[in-house]
């Protein structure tokens, strides 16, 4: 089985990328690996993996639904792998969850601390009730393979009780993920947002929920049982109908396999529920007024309806079109159109639509993808180990048993790996593991150290740059200051120093911000010149050695101690001449520190302009806005209080 | 209930409120300074409190609104946010799981995260609850040289704000921002300008939580419903297929094999007459 095999490859690779995403996210943090800010604080992990993963594990609860309530029986046999699937969607949604977090230990708090009020907690509650459910009805399975006939039994006879309590449970948190978002009317596009969301994330999951599993049956069946979907070999339909009618001469008599009319049956249902779900968002859209946002022409109206079509039209389509509905193919794409429409509609609800208002836009980082991709990769491992050692499609996979050398438990010793190291089994894995986790982690490597990004600052063009001072500014705060750039200048350097602060080539970075060389504008500043006193100390001390200011550290800092200005030599001890000065005014001990730039500007100037004020009667020469422009006169208020006459 | 009143037209964005803040919450003053450049509104982990320029020679400042209904006490999944009888909207740190639910309930979009943390927590304006609580004003408040910023109760206060914009000769704009906007906010704004720019959010009266806390209270009506109601479908379905065999006339069940001819495979959403098995698998 070569495709099984590589298919597993390919599986445990990404998987791995996704445990060296998981490592980096632990060790880094959310910040260094993730590209989420405060603008946008959910992201792919979030609503990939647990909103839209969750959504498509409904097949545990509608197939539950179908065969135990409606006793649909001939949906009975996807009911086991619907289980399945729920399982393991619900368990790798948890696991990605638990990244997402910023405080992973924690996961267990909700169990203990209630806020009955939020819609998160009662999906918490929800989701982890009904992933016991899930274990619960899959437990018979499990028992019964391992020859623990009794809880298989016990299990069996509250099988239909279970499946009513899962049901409950699903409709409650199905619906309150949509409701998770009702809470933000002014954030959310009007496109998606709707009162109606807790129905939309309902029906819709219900319905790309019993797509997912008509897909992983195709897909199942592509890779172990061809014949159960495809029919038999060498009488594999075409995809268009019409073709195939005229080869066959009578569409009546294309073959399919035995399980093609169940998967047909549920994907009508599947339509009918996506068909209705489209139309309530189009009747909502309609009452609401929101479809002007549609003929809007934004990326986001292109978005909804590219999720429309994907969601509710293709698949429609490809299942009720008698041309193409009983081509396999056709309703594996039918079913791939309905899955993916559903996480674009979870991404656009999640993400797309808070792009508008937070006014940023998001771009999952490469650890956000790998970690993302590896969780549904080690689903997808187990959903393989599940299906070929226990009998959850059919009674043949005992046939199957040869091709599981991947999970067979054997080692590497050092003679037999490169014989059969790609041969089969772990030491395949081993290889793999070798190749990838050293690559993932080259690549992911730069990503922990995002860069800062810097608003661009417009340049200070047309100004008039020979006069003394200049009106600017600098931080791009929306603050002006009188900037004396003569000064700057002739200190910096005269004509040659222009460009330490105008970079005309530099994109989006114009002219460097004031704070950027004024870095402490409100905090005292250290005017200790470190390097210059190491080498001027190691020249004083004529200290011998290849590098001689590496042994002046010893003259200032004691050993064995933290090297900091509180623990070092005190300044005047060498500083002789300045003692006399330092007794005289009281005894500064901190002299390493000066006061602010901006504290030590003011004092410049607005003593002596309080002084003038009251001199020649103008009260607001000392107002701020005297130098500042940007700032406004403190008369204003006053004068407008104040009778006219007065 | 206490409250913040701003009053804009005070305001000469000298931003000692914001050195106050950053030495109150013990934030880092460097990369508070750089936030203010770094970020859009200037609020950041380290600077909880900015001052925005509203218009030509106006500023407003920005930091959580306190409000009297707030969405993020209703959103936090382990009751980490709590509204005291104070005024004040606090965080515990010792509750949060970092969800940041918090973080997208706020309509003024306040709250921020410490991404570059291994162990990240929420950060806001909590109205110097401990200052407020040992009857002080709050840091802010107290550094404002203006007088532009007063605390006090909160209808003390709305009764300050209407006696001002009465009195101010048609200065004010005859509005109290924070009043009724999401059920009424304790940080009140009375001003000259439009305040949209430091990101008002649309008008809507309606606290986000008395939207949503009457539907999640029916959550386990709902859910007792469902499952009262699958009871009854299957109760149903079980008795019409008893009845069918009944008519049939014999209790033999035929198991006809599933879907012999792909023809006859439309979506009937009905039971399957054909496939009488009954009960579960028992």
């Amino acid at each position: 089985m070569r495709r099984t095999r590589t298919l597993k490859d390919i599986l445990w690779a990404l998987a791995m990328a996704g445990l060296v995403a998981g490592m980096f996210r632990l060790w880094f943090g959310l910040g260094a690996t993730t590209n989420l800010t405060d603008a946008v604080p959910w992201g792919l992990w979030k609503i990939l993996n647990m909103i839209a993963g969750v959504a498509i594990s409904t097949s545990g609860f509608t197939i539950g639904f179908l065969v135990y309530v409606l006793k649909l029986e001939r949906f009975r046999p996807l009911m086991k792998p619907a289980i399945l699937l729920a399982f393991l969607g619900y368990g790798c949604s948890c696991l990605a969850l638990l990244f997402d977090i910023g405080l992973p230990f924690r996961f267990w708090h909700p169990f203990l601390m209630w806020n009955e009020h939020s819609f998160l907690f009662e999906v918490f509650w929800c989701v982890i009730l009904y992933f016991t459910v899930t274990a619960i009805e899959l437990g018979p399975t499990i028992f019964e393979k391992l020859r623990i006939e009794r809880v298989a039994e016990y299990l069996h006879s509250i099988a239909f009780g279970v499946v009513v309590v899962g049901i409950s449970l699903s409709s409650l948190h199905h619906s309150s993920l949509g409701s998770l978002f009702l809470v933000t009317p002014q954030r959310l596009h009007p496109l998606w947002y709707s009162s109606l969301l807790p129905l939309f994330f309902i029906i819709s999951a219900m319905g790309a929920g019993m797509m997912f599993i008509v897909l992983i049956k195709i897909l199942y069946a592509r890779l172990y049982n061809r014949e159960s979907v495809f029919g038999p070999k060498g009488e594999e339909t075409i995809f268009l109908a019409p073709l195939s009618e005229r080869k066959a001469g009578n569409g009546n008599h294309r073959s399919v396999g035995r399980d093609m009319p169940m998967l047909i049956g549920l994907a009508s249902i599947a339509v009918s529920i996506l068909g209705v779900f489209g139309i309530l968002q189009i009747i909502d859209l309609l009452v609401s007024g929101s479809w002007r946002a549609l003929i809007a022409g934004t990326w986001e109206s292109w978005l909804f309806g590219l999720e429309m079509i994907l969601l509710a039209g293709l698949p429609s389509f490809l299942v009720w079109n008698p041309r193409t509905r009983r081509s396999p193919t056709a309703l594996g794409m039918a079913a791939f159109s309905a899955c993916s429409g559903l996480m674009l509609n979870r991404l656009d609800v999640g993400i797309f639509g808070y792009f508008r208002n937070a006014g940023a836009f998001y771009f999952p980082s490469l650890a956000e993808w790998a970690l993302s991709i590896g969780v549904i990769a080690a689903a997808g491992l187990a959903f393989l180990f599940f299906v070929e050692n226990f009998p959850i499609f059919d009674e043949e996979w005992r046939n199957r048993r040869k091709d599981m050398g991947v999970f067979r438990a054997s080692f590497d010793s050092l003679s037999r790996v490169w014989n059969t190291a790609l041969s089969s089994g772990l030491e395949r894995t081993t290889v793999i593991a070798v190749l990838v986790i050293p690559l993932a982690w080259g690549i992911m490597y730069p990503m922990y150290s995002r860069a800062d990004g810097i608003e661009a600052i417009e340049p200070a063009v047309g100004l008039d740059i020979t006069r003394t001072e200049l009106c600017i500014d600098g931080n791009k705060t929306g603050v002006t200051t009188n900037f004396p750039h003569a000064d700057h200048r002739e200190r910096l350097g005269g004509e040659s120093s222009c460009r330490s602060c105008h970079h005309m080539s530099l994109p989006g970075d114009e002219t460097t911000a004031c704070f950027r060389c004024h870095r402490q504008m409100v905090q005292s500043t250290l005017i200790f010149d470190h390097t210059g006193h190491t080498r001027a100390v190691a020249e004083s001390e004529q200290l011998k050695g290849i590098h001689p200011s590496n042994h002046s550290c010893a003259v200032c800092h004691h050993e064995g101690e933290a090297k900091s200005a509180e623990s070092s030599k005190p300044c005047l001890d060498c500083h002789k001449e300045d003692t006399a000065w330092a007794e005289r005014s009281d005894g500064e001990d901190d002299l390493a520190y000066a006061v602010s730039y901006m504290e030590a500007m003011h004092n410049n100037c607005i003593p002596c302009h309080r002084e003038k004020a009251e001199e020649v009667d103008r009260k607001t020469l000392g107002d701020c806005s005297t130098c500042h422009r940007s700032l406004v006169a403190r008369q204003i208020v006053s004068e407008t209080l104040v009778p006219d006459d007065h | 209930m206490k409250g913040i009143l701003v009053d804009v037209t005070k305001c000469s964005g000298c931003e000692r409120c914001v050195a106050a803040c950053i030495t109150e919450n013990d934030s880092d003053p460097v990369r508070a300074h750089m936030d203010r450049v770094l970020t859009k509104d200037g609020l950041s982990e380290n600077r909880l409190l900015s001052v925005l320029s509203v218009d030509d020679g106006r500023f407003a400042r920005k930091s959580c609104m306190h409000c009297l209904e707030p969405s993020c006490v209703s959103a936090c999944l382990v009751g980490g946010i709590t509204k005291t009888p104070e005024g004040p909207v606090i965080y515990d740190p010792d509750k949060c799981i970092g969800c940041r639910y918090c973080m997208l309930a706020c309509p003024f979009t306040i709250p921020r995260y410490e991404w570059q943390e291994t162990t990240p927590f929420m950060r806001k304006c909590e109205m110097c609850f401990e200052r407020v609580k040992d009857g002080l004003d709050p840091a802010c408040v107290e550094a404002c040289p203006h007088g532009a910023l007063l605390f006090g109760e909160r209808d003390d206060l709305l009764r300050v704000a209407y006696s001002r914009i009465a009195s101010g000769n048609d200065v004010y704009l005859p509005r109290v921002w924070g009043e009724n906007e999401f059920g009424g906010t304790s940080v009140l704004y009375i001003s000259d300008v439009d305040l949209s720019p430091i990101g008002w959010p649309e008008p809507d009266v309606e606290s986000i939580p008395s939207m949503t806390e009457p539907l999640i209270t029916k959550t386990p009506i709902i859910g007792m419903s469902v499952a009262s109601s699958l009871l009854g479908v299957n109760w149903i379905i079980r008795r019409r297929m008893k009845l069918q065999n009944e008519i049939a006339g014999s209790g033999e069940t035929t198991i006809s094999t599933e879907a012999t001819s792909p023809a006859e495979t439309a979506g009937s959403v009905g039971p399957d007459r054909s496939d009488q098995k009954g009960g579960e698998g028992a």
